[in-house]
């Protein structure tokens, strides 16, 4: 009747998350509730392997796309992917969070409790396809967000970042939430594969795209694109870092899954007015990232706006695409490939940031100067995170660029080409900051306030240490092996071919 | 369908300024005809006969704020029983009864879940 295999993924997160909040209770070593949370993470990625593969698997049936609850939540290509990111990107926000929770006196439990159930949002996310379910993952992707960003507690910075977070999420609920009310109210339904089939006469009404634009501007928040981007760099500064890893990838991806199936699977019959709005939108993102970045002498707040800039390099092609009415499987698996490379490099740069961090007490960039002195491996991860961002060969992100522009330039048009054109530009822009990083911790000197000896002595924490290896393992295969993203994402752009587009 | 779309809400503007309108002509007719003679006994807040004591903005215990919290999630349990207790007759009917009861015994296994975690945490007892 039901599809267990289906939503196996979603139970077992969903087990897991109970079962941290019980190890919490009944352990006093509080790092064995990540234990359990990561235990429970391997086990959410059986059934997410055996749904992938499920045609070569003896004793297993049914092809995806499996639809559930009469269509409101459907596991297809797409949703396996998107799903394999999340479990994947809180993983490494775990192994980050674990060491920098014991370097200090933090609650514990409730920490992994609240950043799995995060993820249990993402995933729930990854799958729905009707309104109200995508809300509700929403939410749970953003509840716990506003809680972890305030998490140290004693910090001013903290109490401001979750604050700010919180009232702008909640504003961008409230728009999300005002608009699909207007097509709810216009349309009479909340299910995509419906509202995809909504007669011309009622996508003609005003009150339709005005319904649209409030979905949009929900959505650009939660993404932190451009003009609703004010909030990242201070919420990633102030929260604790391993929770601003956490929200510029998994927060992030979040947006982007909505924003995706959205745009994608209910309102295809619009796109020429969500295209030129999410073409604009990435524009705008990549050049204010990028420009305000460079003045930035907080590390941390520096991926703030590279996390700004990147979100609109994602844009770019599924704007592009739609704007011009161009093939949108392509743009699709573009900003897929974008998305996942994007997350496995993002999460290596603030993991190895919270290492150098953890050693230096500050996030100032100055205070990296001649990292290359005391800690050769950390300033050689800083080298390879960086530079992948900026996208120099053969790191991983190469190829995230090489897909976003070729994705565009196939777009062809002047909305194609325009946009490629500001993107090139941008990735010079971007690069002036990336290697600014690297420059610094390579080779400018030591200044005299650091005590480099004592540095030298200081060990990364073992959690610290596999995230990081991790996380540069990847970056460099997936640079070198580019097929493995490539592959995933035209996997996942099947269901753009599955709704007819 | 744009103007039947807008017209549901001619009907929420209309009942909006006849409620303000009823609530403002009482108290503008009130202040028109009742003369208006205060005194200290007259001015003084009515809670129940009580002789009011210190000022309006009592400062109350943080601690009542978890205990409203608790209080409020149990609440909406209880809106959630309410109506799967009335319907679980049809479902049962259809033959999903095991699979609807045990979904409600999900939910408040969960919600006792985290009342045992707001006992083990300390959090009700009144030190």
């Amino acid at each position: 009747m039901i599809d267990y295999h289906a939503i196996l993924p979603e139970i077992i997160l969903a087990l897991t998350v109970l079962a941290v909040l019980v190890t919490d209770l009944v352990t006093k070593d509080k790092y064995y509730a990540a234990v359990v949370g990561m235990a429970g993470l391997f086990a959410t990625m059986i059934p997410l392997l055996t749904l992938a593969l499920c045609d070569d698997l003896a004793g297993c049936s049914g092809e995806l796309p499996r639809v559930l609850f009469g269509g409101s939540y459907v596991v297809d290509q797409y949703a396996v992917v998107l799903k394999a990111v999340f479990v994947f990107a809180v993983f490494i926000a775990l192994l980050l969070a674990v060491a920098y929770l014991e370097s200090d006196r933090y609650y514990e439990g409730e920490f992994y409790f609240l950043l799995l159930a995060a993820a249990l949002g993402g995933v729930v996310m990854s799958s729905s396809r009707d309104f109200l379910t995508l809300i509700i993952g929403l939410e749970l992707v953003s509840g716990p967000g506003f809680l972890l960003a305030g998490w140290r507690k004693g910090d001013e910075r903290s109490n401001e970042a979750a604050l700010k977070f919180f009232i702008i999420g909640v504003t961008g609920l409230a728009l999300l939430l005002m608009g699909v009310s207007l097509v709810y109210g216009i349309t009479g339904t909340q299910l995509f594969a419906e509202l995809a089939a909504t007669p011309q006469a009622i996508v003609d009404e005003p009150v339709f795209a005005l319904g649209l634009l409030f979905v949009l501007l929900g959505f650009t928040f939660k993404i932190s694109a451009v003009p609703f981007h004010v909030w990242t760099p201070d919420v990633y500064e102030g929260a604790p870092t391993p929770v601003g890893a956490w929200l510029s990838v998994g927060s992030k991806t979040a947006g982007f899954v909505g924003l995706l199936t959205v745009c994608y699977l209910a309102f295809p019959q619009v796109s020429n007015l969500w295209g030129p709005a999410l073409w604009l939108a990435a524009i705008l993102s990549m050049t204010v990232g990028n420009f305000v970045a460079i003045q930035q002498t907080n590390v941390v707040r520096l991926l703030g706006y590279s996390s700004i800039a990147q979100a609109g390099f994602i844009l770019a092609p599924f704007g592009a695409a739609a704007a011009a009415g161009a093939d949108l499987q392509q743009a699709f698996a573009a900003s897929v490939t974008y998305l996942v490379i994007y997350a496995v490099m993002n999460l290596g740069a603030f993991g190895v940031v919270i290492a150098v961090g953890t050693r230096l007490k500050t996030y100032e960039l100055a205070d990296w100067s001649g990292m290359y002195r005391w800690s050769a491996g950390l300033a050689i991860l800083v080298g390879a995170f960086f530079l992948s961002l900026a996208g120099i060969p053969p790191l991983a992100g190469w190829f995230a660029k090489l897909a976003m522009f070729s994705a565009t330039i196939a777009v062809g048009d002047i909305w194609g080409y325009s946009i490629a054109v500001v993107a090139a530009l941008n990735t010079v822009v971007a690069l002036v900051y990336y290697t600014k990083v690297v420059k610094t911790a390579f080779f400018d000197p030591v200044p005299d306030t650091i005590d480099v000896a004592a540095l030298e002595g200081m060990d990364v924490a073992p959690p610290m240490q596999l995230a990081l290896g991790i996380t540069a393992v990847l970056v460099l295969v997936l640079g070198v092996f580019p097929g493995l993203v490539s592959t995933l994402a035209q996997y996942s752009s099947e269901v753009v071919t599955a709704a007819g587009l | 369908m744009r103007n039947e779309y807008f017209g549901d809400y001619v009907t929420v503007a209309v009942f909006l300024l006849a409620g303000v309108g009823l609530v403002a002509g009482g108290i503008m007719a009130a202040r028109v005809v009742a003369p208006s003679r205060p005194n200290v006994l007259k001015s003084t807040v009515y809670e129940s006969g009580i002789e009011p004591t210190g000022g309006g903005w009592n400062q109350s215990h943080i601690r009542y704020y978890i205990f409203a919290l608790l209080f409020l999630i149990f609440d909406v349990e209880a809106v959630f029983l309410f109506p799967w207790a009335v319907s679980l007759d049809t479902f049962a009917e259809a033959g999903q009864g095991v699979l609807i009861y045990f979904e409600m015994v999900a939910f408040v296994l969960i919600l006792l879940l985290g009342l045992i975690y707001a006992i083990r945490k300390g959090v009700l007892q009144w030190e």
